[in-house]
């Protein structure tokens, strides 16, 4: 049950010691030592960056290796093993100068041919790579043209390349390191970054060890080695114990269940920072190609049906806000007209619409169309907080005289009867950095093979997205994805419920933590107390 | 004797040919695979069809049920999907923190068991019969990952005396076991009970006592031996049981283990690893049932094998 919860984290995506609100600065002066127990309820899969699938293990990249450039807490570009770079023209060629200072952890040095081997291995279809393959686009070939110059040449132009140069999975791996270790290079990996491997000890936990050597550091973190001078992973797939470890002192820094945020701002001995999730927590999706949903005055009905409030106060405990549309606050591009926008809890228009749609009560007061029931199933993954929710939706709905049916399944069984479609609605949640993630929830080329659940195939829909990717002025951008969410709410595809708050309880000894944008702690600056 | 370890032996060859089948055919009837779960669901469904292809689970399940059994039967049970690595690799180094955490809930549900059952059914009082079997039930109806935060709660939180974790050495082995242990020693307790009640109603223990022997050695001497082979039965069968209830304590404890292993290995898809954990448990199974067999004729003279 508890990895049933651990993979629902494909879409929940909450990144175990994430925080997008700054952590304070201290001016006290950093004392050296110690170790930052952090926790994770997913053990990685492998801690080779270019073989793994586990968002865990991203994370930890962030502190074994570095990439040649990375975003500073503003979000823009900044150098990290490449000095600067240019691209040609027609934005094919790319160039980047490299550091001459830079060593591996197990000695090698740091040069243009080290990167160039390392996207070598990145693409070869022998690495069998999930993510990093993907990550540098359409390359046509890498070049070392000096000791310290690479050049990347891509087939066609490709967007969001600089960008994924950044993640975490795209870090320069030491290419002697993967001669010599061969298919153990993923049980002790070398990379460049302020943590060196130290030690795996499966489904216990993970340890790095401080790099003295680190004198490489980007700008946004202080010049020099890190300050402690062990990380560990523990991994626990039990929350209730990670909880009662916290509180023991055994880990530094825990993401809150909902249920002991509460009681442990209660106590008062802990820092604990919140944040609005980036990303609709829970919403109803209806399946917009089965009865009774096909309908959509039927949709609007339900949407008017449910009083949202309830369910946020009862399946989540209060700690979020109720959503409105298919974006966030949190997610630029979020038009705050939403809230208005969107249907409200209106019994009568709810009665209304069913009665417009051909629905009426029958003897035992649960409608009914022509001498069939008005009786549907609700798909939802094994999440306490989607559940509960559920049960408030079924007994607000069997209020109007609808009966709802709730059937869990475990979270890649869910996905895969989703895209075939044959639920005729759902539970769903996802987390997402940017209002992109409309393409994948609503646009027709992702029914099926993507997340476009609600099967919904509409050239307008479809033209308003597309639109959204092609428009490169903002003001222009921000006018389109106002008016894609209007649609979507027009539409009533979706029925969104609520998004969560994320806490973040930190151990009063530890000082001088710096979050970042994309949602990880920066863990250079840290020192214990 | 040596033909009837043959023929037991011989029988292993269909059951786990049998035990694969089922557990390929139902990993792969499941929804889901491995690539998608691994990839995410922002995944585009080029790279889906890259990986799929580079992993060979394009290919038709029968080609790749055949390509598994022809490595297996040269004892390569493959890679790990999800870690790459060899699939004994992983087994070998789960499979000891479970068999210790088992053989340790083994030997605790046994002996407090078989404790247990002879008090209950050697009780002179009723309440103290009572009493047993009430505490019995209790045991049976805890669920482990319920029984296991408690102990948690109690013993590391509030008292502070035990780890929380594995990694106190055998100090952290007791609470894991304790909680594994309770439900198997609830049911050996009830079994043992209703046992020796059955024995000491034969003919031979009222001839013992007829004979003036004491009631603590008609109890203990007389009736136990007997009883005792329904016991082992029970016992034997539950220690592959103990292995599979180790999912739940192996989770609440963060105990790394074979359990969690099965669990990871399902939840991803992971075909040759899910498939070479179900291989060895069923395994255990039939060489569990064949040392039983063995053990019958030790505890009962009567009993052999031809």
């Amino acid at each position: 049950m508890a990895a049933a919860r651990a993979l629902a984290r494909i879409v929940v995506l909450l990144l175990l010691f994430l925080t997008l609100v700054p952590l304070p600065l201290t001016h006290a002066q950093p004392q050296p030592g110690g170790e930052l127990a952090l926790v994770s309820t997913e053990e990685p899969d492998t801690l080779d960056p270019q073989k793994t699938g586990t968002a865990v293990t991203g994370l930890l990249m962030r502190y074994l290796g570095d990439t040649l450039l990375t975003k500073d807490l503003k979000g823009s570009y900044i150098p990290a093993l490449a000095r600067s770079w240019s691209v040609s023209g027609d934005g094919l060629t790319w160039t980047f100068q490299l550091r001459n200072d830079v060593k591996f952890h197990d000695g090698s040095p740091f040069n243009a041919q080290a990167v160039k081997a390392s996207i070598e291995r990145a693409l070869s279809p022998e690495t069998k790579s999930p993510i990093a393959g993907s990550l540098f686009g359409p390359v046509a070939d890498v070049q070392a043209v000096g000791d310290f110059t690479v050049t990347i040449k891509l087939k066609e132009p490709f967007a969001p390349f600089l960008d994924n140069l950044t993640d975490p999975r795209a870090m320069i791996v030491s290419s002697q390191a993967v001669r010599d270790l061969g298919d153990k290079f993923g049980r002790s990996p070398v990379g460049t970054g302020p943590f060196k491997f130290q030690e795996w000890r499966s489904a216990d936990r993970i340890i790095f060890a401080r790099n003295p050597d680190y004198v490489w550091a980007p700008s946004t973190v202080h010049a020099g080695p890190p300050f402690v001078d062990r990380v560990v992973l523990r991994i626990m797939p039990e929350s209730a114990a990670q909880v009662a470890a916290f509180e023991r002192g055994e880990l530094s820094v825990l993401a809150l269940p909902p249920t002991d945020v509460r009681r442990l701002e209660g106590t008062n001995k802990y820092t604990i920072y919140s944040f609005l999730r980036k990303g609709v927590g829970l919403f109803m999706e209806f399946n917009v190609t089965k009865e009774p949903f096909s309908d959509i005055r039927v949709r609007r009905a339900v949407s008017h049906a449910i009083e949202k409030n309830s369910v946020l106060q009862i399946g989540l405990e209060g700690l979020g806000e109720v959503a409105s549309g298919p974006l966030p606050p949190s997610i630029w591009g979020y038009w705050d007209g939403i809230k208005e926008y969107a249907p409200k809890y209106d019994p009568g228009k709810a009665k209304a619409l069913l009665a417009e749609a051909g629905w009426r009560p029958g003897p035992d007061g649960m409608l009914q169309k022509d001498g069939k029931p008005f009786s549907f199933t609700l798909y939802t993954a094994p999440i306490d907080t989607w559940t509960r929710s559920a049960q408030i939706v079924q007994s607000q709905l069997r209020a109007f005289g609808i009966s709802m049916e709730i059937q869990t399944f475990e979270f890649g069984t869910l996905l895969a009867k989703l895209k075939a479609g044959e639920h005729p609605a759902e539970f769903m949640g996802y987390t997402y950095t940017s209002p992109d993630i409309v393409q994948l929830w609503f646009h027709s080329s992702n029914i099926g093979t993507g997340l476009a659940f609600s099967h919904n195939k509409d050239s307008k829909l479809d033209s308003l997205i597309e639109a959204s990717r092609r428009e490169t002025d903002q003001g222009k951008r921000l006018a389109i994805y106002r008016d894609i969410q209007k649609y979507v709410v027009d539409q009533v595809l979706w029925v969104p419920l609520w998004t969560n708050t994320n806490y973040i309880a930190v151990q009063p000894n530890v000082q001088g933590a710096k979050t970042h944008p994309d949602g990880f702690l920066l863990l250079n600056d840290v020192w214990l107390k | 004797m040596r033909a009837f370890l043959t023929r037991r032996l011989l029988l292993l060859v269909p059951t786990l040919l049998g035990v694969t089948l089922a557990t390929f055919l139902m990993l792969h009837l499941t929804p889901g695979d491995p690539v998608t779960i691994m990839l995410g669901e922002f995944a585009s469904a080029s790279d889906v069809a890259r990986l799929r292809a580079e992993l060979g689970l394009d290919r038709p399940i029968l080609v790749q049920y055949l390509k598994f059994l022809g490595r297996a039967v040269r004892g390569d049970l493959g890679s790990s999907i999800r870690s790459r690595r060899p699939v004994q690799e992983e087994i070998a180094e789960r499979l000891p923190p479970t068999m210790l955490l088992a053989l340790a809930a083994q030997v605790l549900a046994v002996c407090a068991g078989i404790t247990a059952g002879v008090t209950a059914a050697a009780a002179r009082r009723p309440s103290v019969d009572s009493a047993i079997v009430a505490v019995t039930l209790v045991g049976l109806s805890m669920p482990t990952f319920w029984s296991g935060l408690l102990l948690i709660l109690l013993f590391s939180l509030t008292l502070g005396w035990l780890p929380i974790t594995a990694s106190g050495g055998l100090r952290a082995l007791i609470l894991p076991a304790v909680t594994l242990a309770a439900p198997a020693a609830a049911v050996l307790a009830r079994v043992t009970r209703a046992s020796v009640l059955e024995v000491l109603r034969q003919d031979y223990v009222r001839t013992a006592r007829a004979k003036g022997v004491s009631e603590r050695l008609v109890v203990y001497r007389h009736a136990l031996r007997n009883a005792l082979i329904p016991v082992l039965t029970v016992a034997a069968l539950q220690f592959a049981g103990l292995v599979a209830g180790a999912v739940i304590v192996e989770s609440v404890f963060s105990r790394p283990g074979l359990g969690r292993l099965a669990v990871t290995a399902i939840l991803s898809r992971d075909f040759p690893l899910a498939q070479g954990i179900v291989l060895v448990v069923a395994s255990m199974y039939v060489f569990l049932n064949v040392g039983v067999d063995l053990v019958y004729g030790v505890l009962d003279p009567r009993i052999r094998y031809q």
